[in-house]
């Protein structure tokens, strides 16, 4: 194994510093809006690790962000800063719901979303192959326009007959195997994880993956060591879309209770922007997104208790989540750390 | 039909004036050679804190102040980051982003109580200064022209200007000949940012009078787009901001349009602006050459 | 009485944050009005003193008088202040901007938001250039620009600031020996001004040529200091190297076999649509070395990338073996037998953030002999393999898992021509293989190159090292804007000829 524990102990370090400053500056955001920053963070962590129940949401909220992290990290070990994993979602979600109603089961669904995820991902791709645009600007306007798209669909081609809320629903024989009943974790967080190991194993071990590593580091090189780097653009894309449409396609079959899009898509919305605070914070490594990922899920279950029981508004993680990553991209954060410390 | 026309215009002005702003302003910024991917989250968190701003005071234009006054905060912090730390210039406009969706979404809920949508009331909204049948035209139309005008003379025709562009392309050269590359490209970053956050601050105060955790939809990566089709040059991006903010307007004019809906559904024609945008940018790749040290932290050493 | 100098530095040291010892307590002193030379191998520590006397690094330690004056440089700016300005071997000029408006940055006049005055500006230069007799063209963008007119404006960059004192790093590097003529009558017209001039070069025959004392460095240490009419170039070098004989390559004579890599008419562009190749035509033979020399930029970058299927060809043929690569992707052609190592290893020879290991294998790592079952790829077979090039090619490494960028410069380039060589080829081309290394390392790769001549290899070397191409090749080719002045055999010509045909004068005799 080709695992440096050494060379995980600094960022590992600056990952927990990040995180600890995210926290310390949301108390005093709360306190600055009138709430009591221990009582909401008590019923926080409470509801997220408080009990069987709370760790079962940390780990079925964690689900699809670790998957639109490995997205973000994909992107951002071969070179580019592929954002468009929200928009993905949306695509997997559906295609997943679409073809497990003609063939009712697990892996059509899967196949589904990795189908979906790949062709909308082809489009960033080949634009930035062949007319090199800047594939931030390219995913950002992507996502906004699958924002629209997905809404036109959701609410009128795959519309459920008996509940106006929602779309149809992912058939019971597509859909995964809950682990503990009465909460919302299913297999579907195996899938996750296994996604994860498998990023890593192709990233760090295979002919391809050595390829993508070389492009992202330095075009040039790649050239030079007989890699094209436009093909290693496309696969960088292709993979972060199989992971982006697998966390829409199992955010819907393994998701109770609804097992489908609500109208509005709230229950799909905002995964790849999370993702990509994860996949920061997990220093864009496989294995450190799956860690960061139970913590941002953590953040995301112990939410709601926060607004039940300390009358906080739930979207106080994600200001935690955005100090977080605006720390993470502070250099030498360590260092500057120690100096302030030491005077 | 000829009615429609003038008032899809009269619109446009209005719609180009955040993203005239902070294309301007991005311009300033990489001509400084400092990349900052960040006014997407500068824009909404400037709207909101414009409006509480405004609200507080009784004052629109404080409101707008204040907004810019944000937006330089966010600067200050991208700048110190990219500039003075050497860090990448990408990831902090991540966190930027990140951090205004949840701040302006907590910020709704905590400050005025409702749940993802607030009103600014008419009285601290800005007061039109023309008035059409066609449609009104708020006086930040005007500032906003004379900003860009005013931004692209003294980029190109004054000392300061010179080096700004100096630090941007070539930092060695401008650095052996003691301009202060840091000091230049610090203050080209928070100019930058201030104009987003004015931009961001219009839309709540002024254009749409109303703040959303979707308010900027956008507008931060648009203008960024607009200000690679302009060349880096705040004139064109007066222009190109004017032809973006049409395709914002048109798409907002045809969704209120029944006739039309029965043939396009409105989602369709909400995807507009970003498509166009994705279209142009395809369409001037190659034609255009960034600041050579665009995205590049300087070291001496 | 002695007359305080016009420059002192006493003491100077100075580390750079990765740990290097540039300098090691270095004292230089420099009269007013005379031509200084300082003279150094690559990595001496010459351009690092004169940054430091510029402004441009802090010293670790020591002191800087002007006029017998302490003084203590924040930045080029106080430097500059002082008097002093200095004319970097990479020019620092903004390429869009055209020659006045480089000269006059940072000091446009007025306050920072009035208009510049152009025409002022214009007029103070105008005088400028007619006082030293030359001119440059002043509103083209200097990108456009020849590289000689491109120095000269960065002389008149320094002057406008009145400086009294000039530093120019190595300022011959890029010119012909004819512009070299040019440029060194206006030092000596800056000299007869009254101007104090610190000539920085390792070129022996220039410096005998142009400067009135010397100062050798080595290995960041002073050796000395001497008057130019009371030395030798032969004792120069000496205190340059440290001993007699600069290298020791052995080169038996050897018959050239088949060709193994022709060129026919070749044509290419440069990156901004010029023809940088223009109708090349040669041959490389096995058992052979061919190199080309020259003044950088005319052509060889562009030439050594359309072979090897960096660059786009326009037109002609590039034939491996009989078999036609014109146009082929690297890829196939490594297999086909080509290596290459590549001037510009930070950039491109190597990833530098990657593992020595993982740098083994570039441009070979999809070889069987790495390759396990469903793509993956055997790291235990690419450490044994990595461990064997250190090993063989002496490759000083903390460690085949430390990145790249932890290795000096001559070990990075080490590395590069183990792997090159591992890719067991039949050509390979060495380009600047030697730029910027040790003496050490530059001995054994040199020499190195010789013995796969001796393996019947066919080399195609090109070097802006005149001698490094004089003392490997068994013929040459001098190239000049695109074309070829000549192919001669080394021990046939002078180095005088070949001079004049850098400067693209061809030699009918």
């Amino acid at each position: 194994m080709r695992v440096d524990i050494k060379g995980f102990t600094k960022p590992l370090v600056e990952s927990l510093v990040a995180i600890v400053i995210g926290i310390l500056v949301g108390a005093i955001i709360l306190a600055f809006s009138g709430y009591s920053p221990a009582e909401a963070y008590i019923a926080l962590f409470n509801g997220a690790l408080g009990s069987k129940y709370g760790l079962a949401m940390t780990l079925s909220s964690a689900t699809p962000i670790i998957l639109t992290a490995l997205t973000f990290g994909i992107g951002a070990r071969t070179g580019l800063f592929n954002i468009g994993g929200e928009g993905t979602v949306y695509f997997g979600a559906i295609m997943a719901i679409i073809l497990t109603n003609l063939w009712g089961n697990v892996l059509m669904g899967l196949f589904g979303g990795i189908l979906a995820g790949m062709a909308w991902m082809a489009i960033p791709a080949i634009l930035k192959v062949l007319r090199g645009v800047n594939e931030v600007v390219s995913t950002i306007m992507l996502n906004w326009m699958a924002y629209f798209i997905a809404l036109y669909i959701v609410l009128q081609k795959i519309p459920n007959p008996e509940d106006p809320n929602k779309t149809l629903a992912v058939p019971v024989s597509a859909r995964f195997p809950i682990i503990m009943k009465g909460t919302e974790l299913s297999w579907a967080f195996a899938i996750s994880v296994i996604a994860a190991l498998i990023t890593y194993y192709i990233l760090w071990h295979t002919e391809l993956g050595y390829e993508l590593r070389v492009s992202g580091y330095n075009e040039r090189a790649a050239r030079y060591g007989g890699i094209n780097p436009k093909k290693a653009i496309i696969w960088s894309f292709l993979l972060g879309g199989i992971m982006s449409g697998l966390a829409g396609a199992t955010e819907v079959m393994g998701r109770p209770p609804s097992y489908a899009i609500s109208q509005g898509m709230a229950n799909i919305y905002g995964y790849g922007f999370d993702g990509i605070g994860v996949s920061l914070v997990g220093r864009n490594h496989p294995l450190g997104i799956i860690f960061s990922g139970i913590f941002f899920g953590m953040l995301r279950a112990g939410a709601t208790s926060m607004q039940i029981e300390a009358g906080v508004p739930l979207e106080m993680v994600k200001v935690v989540q955005g100090v977080i990553v605006v720390t993470i991209a502070i250099p030498g954060l360590l260092d500057l750390l120690k100096k302030v410390v030491r005077r | 039909m000829i009615e429609a026309v003038i008032s899809i215009l009269i619109g446009a002005l209005t719609a180009m004036v955040p993203l005239v702003l902070t294309s301007v302003g991005a311009t300033v910024s990489e001509r400084a050679g400092v990349v900052n991917i960040g006014y997407e989250g500068i824009i909404l968190m400037s709207a909101f804190f414009g409006a509480i701003f405004a609200e507080i005071t009784g004052n629109p234009w404080i409101g707008l102040i204040g907004g810019a006054f944000v937006g330089m905060l966010l600067g200050m912090l991208h700048g110190f980051i990219t500039v003075y730390l050497k860090g990448d210039h990408v990831i902090p406009g991540i966190g930027v982003n990140l951090l205004a969706l949840g701040v302006v979404a907590f910020g709704i809920t905590a400050y005025w109580g409702t749940a993802g949508q607030h009103q600014v009331p008419t009285n601290v909204r800005v007061a039109p200064i023309i008035n059409t049948p066609y449609g009104s035209l708020s006086p930040m139309v005007l500032i906003t022209i004379a900003i860009a005008i005013l931004t692209h003379w003294v980029l190109f025709r004054t000392p300061l200007g010179l080096r700004i562009r100096a630090v941007g392309e070539n930092p060695e050269a401008a650095d052996a000949l003691g301009i202060n590359v840091e000091r230049y490209r610090f203050l080209a970053t928070v100019y930058g940012a201030m104009l987003a956050g004015l931009g961001g601050a219009f839309m709540s105060v002024d254009w749409l009078g109303t703040v959303t955790k979707q308010l900027s939809a956008g507008r931060g990566f648009i203008a960024l787009a607009n200000m690679v089709f302009s060349g880096w040059n705040p004139l064109r991006a007066l222009l190109g901001g004017f032809i973006f903010g049409f395709f914002d307007n048109l798409s907002v004019w045809v969704r209120t349009n029944p006739e039309i809906q029965r043939i396009v559904p409105w989602q369709f024609v909400a995807t507009l602006p970003y498509l166009v945008t994705l279209i142009i940018v395809a369409g001037i790749i190659g034609k255009v050459r960034p600041p050579k040290a665009d995205g590049k932290p300087y070291k001496r050493e | 009485m002695e007359e305080v100098p016009i420059i002192e530095m006493k003491g100077i040291v100075k580390v750079y944050p990765d740990g290097t010892k540039a300098l090691k307590g270095v004292d230089f002193s420099v009269k007013k009005g005379e031509i200084h030379g300082l003279l150094g191998e690559n990595g001496a520590g010459k351009t690092t003193l004169m940054k430091i006397l510029s402004g441009m690094l802090h010293p670790t330690g020591g002191k800087i008088f002007v006029n017998g004056k302490e003084v203590r440089f924040k930045s080029p700016a106080d430097a500059l202040a002082n008097g002093i300005g200095m004319v970097h071997q990479h020019f620092t000029l903004v390429d869009v901007f055209d020659g006045l408006h480089n000269i006059i940055l940072g000091m446009e006049g007025h306050g920072l938001f009035s208009k510049i005055d152009v025409e002022k500006a214009k007029e103070k230069l105008q005088k400028l250039m007619d006082e030293l007799n030359f001119q440059v063209p002043l509103d083209v963008p200097v990108e456009k620009l020849p590289v000689g007119v491109q120095q000269r404006i960065e002389i008149l960059k320094t002057l406008y600031r009145d400086v009294d004192v000039l530093i120019l790093d190595e300022p011959t590097a890029v010119l012909t020996p004819i512009e070299v003529k040019e440029l060194f009558e206006v030092l000596r017209k800056l000299k007869s001004q009254g101007k104090t001039i610190i000539f920085i070069s390792h070129k022996l025959r220039e410096v005998m040529e142009i400067t009135d004392r010397v100062t050798v460095l080595r290995k960041g240490e002073l050796i000395g200091t001497v008057n130019t009419r009371e030395t030798t170039p032969k004792e120069l070098a000496k205190m340059m190297v440290g001993r007699e004989v600069v290298l020791k390559i052995e080169k038996p004579p050897k018959e050239a076999g088949k060709p193994v890599l022709e060129v026919k008419d070749l044509w290419v562009k440069g990156d901004r649509g010029e023809d940088a190749v223009k109708g090349l035509t040669f041959e490389v033979r096995a058992g052979e070395i061919f190199g080309i020399a020259g003044v950088e930029g005319n052509g060889q970058t562009e030439l050594i990338e359309a072979i090897s299927g960096l660059r786009k060809v326009e037109k002609g043929k590039v034939i491996l073996n009989g078999k036609d690569i014109t146009g082929r992707p690297p890829r196939e052609l490594y297999d086909l037998g080509m290596a290459h190592i590549p001037e510009d290893r930070i950039h491109m020879g190597l990833v530098i953030e990657m593992s020595v290991a993982e740098n083994s294998i570039l441009g070979l790592h999809w070889r069987k002999a790495f390759r396990g079952p469903l793509g993956l790829i055997r790291w235990d077979k690419v450490k044994e393999h990595a461990a064997k090039l250190v090993r063989d090619f002496e490759v000083s490494v903390p460690s085949i898992e430390a990145p790249a960028k932890s290795l000096s410069g001559g070990n990075q380039q080490k590395l590069i021509v183990a792997r090159e060589v591992s890719k067991e080829p039949e050509f390979i081309i060495a380009s600047q293989p030697t730029r910027g290394v040790d003496v050490a390392s530059t001995e054994y790769i040199r020499n190195y190159l010789i013995k796969l001549r001796n393996e019947n290899k066919a080399v195609l070397l090109v070097s802006a090292d005149l001698d490094e191409v004089l003392q490997l090749s068994d013929r040459m080719a001098i190239i000049y804007e695109g074309k070829f002045v000549g192919i001669v055999k080394p021990e046939e010509v002078t180095e005088e000829q070949i001079g004049l045909m850098m400067g693209g004068i061809k030699n009918e005799s």
